[in-house]
């Protein structure tokens, strides 16, 4: 694993234009950055990354399996009461599930680490499946990189196949796309989720998340009263829960992606959990719940709220002493402890693995940058490759 | 190879124009179903045939009428509709399935195995939600599945919830169960969904157009 200096597309700024990519540049800064890249070799993806990966996602399943039939996890989890019922049975049906980004720290060496799991709301999808493989197709073609260079990210075909496999029993039934307004980057990441549903065939419809109305008879409708039977949202399920509408989903009809289920996942009271479960499993950290850090032992540690996103309200201690606070909207709801395991360093630059699955395969992975400790959405994304 | 194979950038591109794909009529049936302690539930009777239903309750046969036309209309509106004959018949089983056919194209879904009809009182002079009015009260009803592989010997609706065992011909089914799925219907009030995203708007970052809900 190597961090490589290279020199960028003259035609990229054009091309982003072209695919519709609004969202490279974030707040005055560079978020695509194709200056350099990380290099890997085949073991390093397939050993460390590929099949960790799939094993988490499998460990989690257990997890989730565990938790919804447990009234005092649930309520760790902080899930509301009322909807335990509806996750339970979202469960037993087995509603399927399209995607998860499980974030990883690993410098190329030592096991990777779990930091998170993104199961609900992932982002940096686009980005991923589509335009760092166009990055290094363009790459190949202009001779800059070896006909031989690969990349682990099979995203975009295997998200294809993943939405004609879940539309098998939806022939022609609307497929609702609903992200929140005043955001070019979901709106973005929906746009190409929908991409890739039209191309296996599914038709498509977008509503903003704030737009959405309560249909009379107890329905979910779209701007232009349309009934909403089956939608992806990128919007957390935790917000759902605690907004007006919330307890409208129980009787709205509406089969969701990601499902119900998710909702544990993307729960950092999973960590937890995991390592409950699975205790010293070489890719996870230590972590408790508040009430078990007497115990714990850890003098470094990450305290992470139960619901946080995109590195908000985390703080880092070290030796009882506060390195790093982020700050943020969250944390009401409580806190988890995680063993400090810092991100590894390449060219000054701390460096996080988002690791892709669909469903339960794991697909490609992402590189993102971050000067400071913890990774925030004013990260960079960086492509890669796996050298041949 | 570890990537994708083969991207189409003709389709990825948003200058260009997207060929759009034409696709059926719109059908309805989410996963999301009752269940047996929801406490608003009732007693359905389920008939395999009209026969059936005409010989147990010979003095309203014009009733059983009336069930089996409307849980044959809605099957065809809710079913679920499959590209091909093995996905289908792999839920529902061999002869399971039968050919539909609207606008120039066709498709598979479950043949209807029964029906399922429920009755509920009046208020204020007219039927619920969802339920017509007959000589003998509200009346709702629904067509039913038999399912195969792990389903096999069940009740499912078209929604995929299961309604017992087929050696049943009752079941307790909560308020949804005779819930209509219109295409469209009127909206009441918008703007229940969005709320945590303005309560969580801080400083700093408050007036950005960029950041993401997602992570």
């Amino acid at each position: 694993m190597q961090r490589i200096s290279t020199v960028e597309r003259p035609n990229w700024q054009q091309l982003a234009r072209e695919y519709g990519f609004k969202f490279h540049t974030m707040h005055g800064e560079t978020y695509w950055d194709e200056s350099a890249y990380y290099s890997f070799d085949l073991k390093q993806i397939e050993e460390d990354l590929e099949d960790p990966t799939e094993e988490i996602h499998q460990m989690c399943l257990q997890v989730v399996e565990r938790v919804v039939s447990d009234e005092e996890l649930l309520r760790k989890f902080q899930i509301p009461q009322k909807y335990w019922e509806q996750i339970n049975y979202s469960w037993k049906m087995q509603e399927p599930s399209l995607y998860s980004r499980i974030d990883l720290a690993y410098n190329g060496k030592n096991p990777a680490k779990l930091y998170e799991n993104n199961a609900d709301t992932p982002t940096s999808l686009y980005e991923t499946g589509f335009w760092q493989w166009l990055w290094l197709d363009d790459n190949i073609k202009s001779g800059k990189l070896a006909e031989s260079s690969d990349q682990f990210n099979s995203l975009q075909e295997k998200l294809i196949d993943r939405f004609q496999q879940i539309s098998r029993s939806k022939l022609g039934e609307t497929l609702h796309f609903a992200c929140c307004k005043d955001t070019e980057e979901d709106r973005g990441t929906v746009q190409y989720m929908e991409d890739c549903a039209k191309q296996a065939g599914i038709r498509c419809k977008f509503v903003y998340v704030e737009d959405i109305g309560h249909g009379e008879g107890d329905f979910l409708t779209d701007f232009d009263d349309q009934v909403i039977t089956w939608m992806f949202k990128l919007y957390p399920w935790e917000f759902m829960f605690q907004e007006e509408f919330g307890p409208l989903l129980l009787d709205a009809d509406v089969s969701f992606l990601e499902p119900w289920w998710k909702c544990i996942l993307s729960n950092k009271a999973l960590l937890p959990m995991l390592w409950k479960m699975f205790p010293d499993h070489p890719n996870l950290l230590p972590a408790y719940f508040e009430e078990d850090m007497a115990r714990a032992d850890l003098t470094d540690y990450v305290k992470k709220p139960i619901f946080s996103r995109e590195g908000s309200n985390i703080s880092i201690v070290e030796n009882g002493k506060t390195l790093h606070e982020s700050e943020g909207p969250y944390g009401e709801e409580g806190y988890i402890y995680q063993s400090y395991y810092p991100l590894p360093k390449f060219k000054g630059s701390h460096t996080l693995i988002g690791s892709w699955l669909i469903d339960g395969q794991a697909a490609g992975i992402s590189v993102r940058e971050d000067r400071n400790i913890i990774t925030q959405d004013l990260s960079r994304y960086l492509p890669h490759i796996i050298t041949g | 190879m570890k990537r994708s194979r083969q991207i189409n950038l003709d389709v990825m591109r948003k200058t260009a124009s997207v060929p759009s794909v034409k696709i059926l009529t719109a059908a309805i049936g989410g996963v999301i179903a009752l269940t047996a302690c929801s406490s608003n539930t009732q007693e359905a009777k389920i008939y395999r045939t009209l026969q059936e239903c005409k010989q147990q309750n010979v003095e309203k046969a014009e009733s059983c009428d009336a069930a089996y036309q409307h849980a044959l209309k809605a099957s065809t509106r809710t079913a679920p509709k499959y590209r091909s004959e093995y996905d289908c018949e792999s839920e529902f089983g061999r002869n399971g399935c039968q050919v539909n056919q609207a606008s120039g194209s066709s498709w598979f879904m479950p043949t209807m195995a029964g029906f399922m009809l429920g009755q509920a009182l009046t208020r204020n002079n007219s039927c619920p939600y969802g339920y017509y009015n007959t000589r003998w009260g509200c009346h709702a009803s629904q067509p039913v599945y038999t399912g195969s592989g792990s389903m096999y010997g069940g009740w499912y609706g078209a929604d995929g919830t299961h309604y017992g065992s087929t050696r049943s011909r009752t079941a307790r089914v909560g308020s949804k169960a005779f819930k209509p799925k219109p295409t469209a219907t009127r909206t009441m009030s918008r703007g229940g969904f969005g709320s945590t995203v303005a309560a969580k708007s801080w400083s700093s970052r408050a007036s950005s157009s960029s950041r993401s809900w997602g992570g």
